[in-house]
């Protein structure tokens, strides 16, 4: 409905010009280049809301590591690694159904699982590796290897998400 | 055929020694090369009726999934009989038939009589699949039946005849499994129910095919689909369910496409769990919280996506302790080009992706697989695999190139010390059948000691798979319907069968307690562990026959 309505107001104005005019009116390039900032920060602000979820799982995670809640900390690294829970699975899959591909080409690379954005394959399955070893982990050596592994990937994946956005 | 089991009766006395268990090792059966053989008997039985599903160029993903199958026995004469779901056909944008529901009534001859009329259990809404329980807690075994539209809940009135439930559970739309287990541990059978696509029947169809695959034309879906959400159905008593699928923690919160499901103890505690196979989503891990609760767990058990984390296309799933651990394992079957996957069992939830290990990802990569079972079918003590296969494309018939067909060879998989032999190509003319199997479902149909198979095919008859297999080793049956788990410990060797609700594709198996022995000639201990934890425990159990327990 709401694309409707701006081609009618693009047209109505179009129709509106005076027969000898040449060029788009300012105040239509205008309207679109703020259009255009708007539909090119989305990407920004999804990459930034997906890098805003992750930092929380890992920032729960880190909290439950120190409070000795193993179990607690193993689900959040795996919240983690698949960028969040079967809830935002559900949103990914709609936002797929709807055609949007945050990494259309990564995807077509075998990179990135469709509708990830920040986290890749690998990084996904090492991710999971370290969240089943610190739940099988033996002892305090293994579960902070463990930890260690998950917390150096994790915080590389954010660096580098935090570092596009700072480019953008 | 002959009829049931000789059976002994026994009690069932509370004992609080259980069965100790060492450490978990995958465990090579008695026969040092298995064999197994099983021959096609569905038409000289008299099982002839075809199950329909759509039309036969598929242009609808409606008309893909098939349709399931039980055996159980209804009318509580010893054997199983066999409950056989269908669908509608269709020619072009019209209904052509109402395909009906079938019952088939084991004559204990070899034969099947078609005794849906007289049953009452005709019921001809395009039918997806069956569960098999006791919702009234009467002892005579109900149907749940899920529908593309109205499902129906037959109550069994115990007169060889049942009546469907007024306003009984059910989710309106494609409904595909179905469920009968005690969720919240208050003695009674609740409902719980998966989906998948959400449709209506004029988009089934006015379908076209509109994908591209391999050159052609298919079916779309179920990428690009909206999902329908699975139900949970607490029962009420007296004829009365209610929806409570949120409130118990099983609220299909990604919209995922649901497929096979099966109830089963997974962390030991006495309480029947959920593992929900999704297609092309993660798969769903419940752990029952053990106060009418569960809480979805998949995503960080290992259990929901593949050893590299991908989730996989999810279509049926099978339950049993492959290492002897007393901790049931599992395996989900999957998309063609993709393996089967085997979890094993590590407790606490934590499921390990061991396919490869198990030798599994060669023969499952190629077929499109869908019902399965792990079962002692060679009686040497181990758990083999049988899949059911069946593309969803007739397209692939045209297209020599995907490497594939619509109409697949079943699968055969003897365990061999932990690793699979595909036995499929040497098991016999059963195996030679062509057909896009689904549907699948487990039991002792003849009464010989070993288990049978009955297979469900799309827009043809059921393939019904008698063991012919020279039994390497003895056999035990237990029936223990409040039983969650049931042990036998013989010299040095143990195994443990687990109370297994649904399972395989759309389908619900014999839920007896089998048991393949090798070569053992006397059964030492058994025990059987109840839902609230009390054992009974019996010394010198007879081999080769059905032992029945019941509670005082």
């Amino acid at each position: 409905m709401k694309a409707k309505i701006s081609v009618l107001i693009v047209a109505a104005a179009l129709l509106a010009l005076p027969a000898a005019a040449q060029e788009t009116p300012q105040s239509i390039v205008t309207a679109y280049d703020a259009l255009a900032d708007t539909i090119l920060s989305v990407r920004d602000a999804e990459l930034g809301f997906v890098a805003a979820m992750l930092d929380g799982h890992l920032h729960a995670a880190k909290t439950l590591m120190s409070k000795g809640d193993v179990e607690g900390a193993a689900a959040q690294m795996a919240l983690f690694a698949n960028e969040g829970d079967n809830n935002i699975g559900g949103v990914r899959k709609r936002l797929l159904e709807g055609g949007h591909h945050f990494n259309a080409d990564g995807e077509e690379q075998g990179i990135y699982e469709p509708g990830y954005v920040i986290v890749t394959r690998e990084a996904k399955q090492a991710l999971l590796e370290a969240s089943k070893e610190l739940r099988l982990a033996a002892g305090d050596v293994e579960r902070l290897a463990a930890w260690d592994k998950f917390a150096t990937m994790a915080k590389a994946l954010l660096g580098g998400a935090a570092k596009t956005l700072g480019a953008g | 055929m002959s009829p049931g089991h000789p059976g002994v009766h026994l009690g069932l006395l509370a004992a609080a020694v259980g069965l100790a268990l060492g450490p978990a090792a995958f465990t090579a059966g008695d026969a040092a090369a298995a064999e197994l053989r099983f021959v096609d008997i569905a038409a000289p039985a008299g099982v002839t009726a075809p199950t329909w599903c759509g039309r036969p160029e598929k242009p609808h993903i409606m008309e893909s999934n098939g349709t399931g199958l039980a055996v159980l026995d209804y009318d509580g004469d010893g054997d199983l009989d066999l409950y056989l779901v269908n669908g509608w056909r269709l020619e072009g944008n019209r209904v052509a038939e109402r395909g009906v529901n079938r019952l088939y009534r084991n004559e204990g001859d070899g034969t099947f009589a078609d005794v849906t009329a007289r049953a009452g259990v005709g019921d001809d809404g395009w039918g997806s699949g069956v569960g098999v329980g006791d919702v009234d807690g009467d002892g005579a075994p109900d149907l749940m039946v899920t529908n593309f539209g109205a499902d129906v809940l037959y109550r069994n009135r115990g007169d060889g005849t049942f009546e469907p439930l007024a306003d009984g559970p059910g989710i309106d739309g494609w409904s595909a499994g179905a469920i009968l287990f005690d969720a919240d541990g208050d003695g009674d059978q609740d409902v719980y129910l998966t989906a998948y696509i959400d449709c209506t029947m004029e988009e089934v169809l006015e379908a076209q095919p509109e994908l591209d695959w391999e050159g052609l034309k298919v079916m779309l879906g179920p990428f690009g689909l909206a999902g329908l959400g699975n139900g949970y159905f607490e029962n009420l008593g007296g004829g009365r369910f209610r929806d409570a699928t949120v409130e118990a923690g099983l609220a299909d919160v990604g919209r995922y496409y649901s497929f096979g499901v099966a109830a089963v103890d997974l962390d030991a505690d006495l309480d029947l769990d959920l593992y929900v196979a999704n297609d092309s989503n993660p798969n769903y891990v419940y752990d029952n919280q053990g106060d009418g609760t569960f809480k979805e767990v998949g995503l960080w058990s290992g259990a929901a996506l593949d050893a590299m984390g991908n989730a996989q296309a999810g279509m049926g799933l099978a339950a049993g302790d492959l290492d002897s651990d007393g901790l049931p394992d599992l395996l989900v079957t999957n998309f063609h080009k993709d393996v089967s996957t085997i979890y094993r069992n590590l407790g606490d939830f934590i499921f390990e992706d061991v396919t490869r290990q198990m030798a599994l990802s060669e023969a499952t990569y190629m077929p499109l697989s869908w019902g399965t079972t792990l079962s002692d079918l060679d009686l040497d003590g181990d758990l083999d695999v049988f899949v059911a296969n069946g593309h969803i494309y007739p397209q692939a018939d045209l297209a020599p190139q995907a490497g594939t067909s619509f109409r697949q060879r079943n699968l055969l998989l003897a365990n061999e010390g932990g690793v699979f032999r595909d036995l499929s190509a040497a098991a016999g003319p059963g195996l030679e059948v062509l057909e896009a199997s689904h549907g699948l479902a487990v039991g002792d149909l003849d009464g010989d000691g070993d288990l049978d198979l009955a297979v469900s095919n799309v827009d043809a008859p059921a393939t019904l798979l008698r063991n012919d297999s020279p039994p390497a080793g003895a056999w035990l049956m237990v029936s223990a319907p409040a039983a969650m788990r049931v042990g036998v410990v013989a010299g040095q060797r143990r195994w443990v069968r687990h109370r297994i609700v649904g399972g395989s594709f759309l389908s619900e198996s014999d839920p007896r307690f089998h048991f393949g022995l090798g070569h053992v000639q006397a059964i030492d201990r058994l025990t059987v562990v109840l839902a609230g934890g009390a054992r009974s425990r019996h010394h010198g159990a007879p081999i080769g026959r059905q032992l029945v327990f019941q509670r005082h």
